[in-house]
């Protein structure tokens, strides 16, 4: 009796083992995206439980934390889309005037942005990726998901726009705006480069 | 006269260039705006900077999203 179900159940222990390594990496994302531990941990629950579920659609023609993250996706476009729902956002301006501050009366930038020598070698730097990562935090919160579903999750515009109800035009305003607010936040410490030599 | 203005109307100012760089990211720009842009890249060392700035943004999400 016992030898019976053993046989079958290694397998699936180490199936669902295999899936949960990767649930520090999922966390992570989870964590920047709704900026909440407890939304983060159940969502990561509910990604790792469903790719449990459809173990059987993985095909292995992509790494399976590719596959993860494709599920992880998708569960946080479905919680967002309900969050927005509930809080439609305001009605965005064109964005024509934003950062005015940046720019001199013929606008034109009037401080000089860094140079960024080797973004490559720039971003191998821990340091580097930390404040990253707190400027993302700091981001006004609706303005950071957008950015981070669209660089850490590949979401792409079309699936922005489709799936979240959003606009071209306001899409286009948000991630212009998350990228303007980093670069300013990363200019703080010279994008890197502030320490001489 | 009339060219100057022309020219001027062409001519993109860095705001504008800017939100054309953002937008590039996300997807292909048309013809048009593709070519202002660049012009202005030509001259614009300011915006030269924003944009690897830009570049360096994604490249610095995909390397925080893999660490470890």
């Amino acid at each position: 009796m016992a030898s019976s179900a053993s046989s079958a159940t290694p397998n699936i222990e180490i199936e669902f083992a295999l899936l949960a390594e990767h649930r520090i990496y999922l966390m992570r994302i989870a964590r920047m995206e709704l900026r909440d531990e407890h939304a983060a941990e159940d969502c990561v629950s509910d990604v790792l439980t469903q790719a449990y579920e459809r173990r059987a659609a993985f095909r292995g023609d992509s790494s399976l934390r590719t596959w993860l993250t494709s599920i992880l996706k998708n569960r946080v476009i479905d919680l967002l889309r309900k969050q927005w729902r509930e809080q439609p956002i305001e009605e965005t301006p064109s964005g024509e005037q934003d950062f005015d501050d940046l720019f001199d009366e013929t606008g034109h930038y009037a401080q000089m942005p860094s140079h960024v020598r080797d973004p490559a070698e720039l971003c191998q730097e821990e340091g580097f990726l930390s404040a990253v990562q707190r400027c993302i935090d700091r981001l006004p919160k609706r303005i950071g998901q957008v950015f981070v579903l669209r660089e850490v999750l590949g979401t792409d515009t079309r699936e922005l726009c489709k799936d979240l109800g959003l606009t071209t035009s306001n899409v286009w305003v948000q991630l212009y705006r998350a990228r303007m607010m980093l670069r300013t936040c990363l200019e703080k410490t010279g994008f890197g480069n502030a320490q001489p030599g | 006269m009339r060219s100057l203005a022309r020219q001027k109307m062409l001519r993109l100012s860095c705001q504008q260039a800017s939100r054309l760089l953002s937008q590039q990211q996300d997807e292909p720009l048309p013809f048009g705006k593709r070519v202002r842009l660049r012009l202005h890249l030509m001259y614009c060392d300011a915006c030269t900077n924003v944009s690897r700035q830009f570049d360096t943004l994604r490249l610095a999400m995909l390397k925080w999203r893999d660490r470890d």
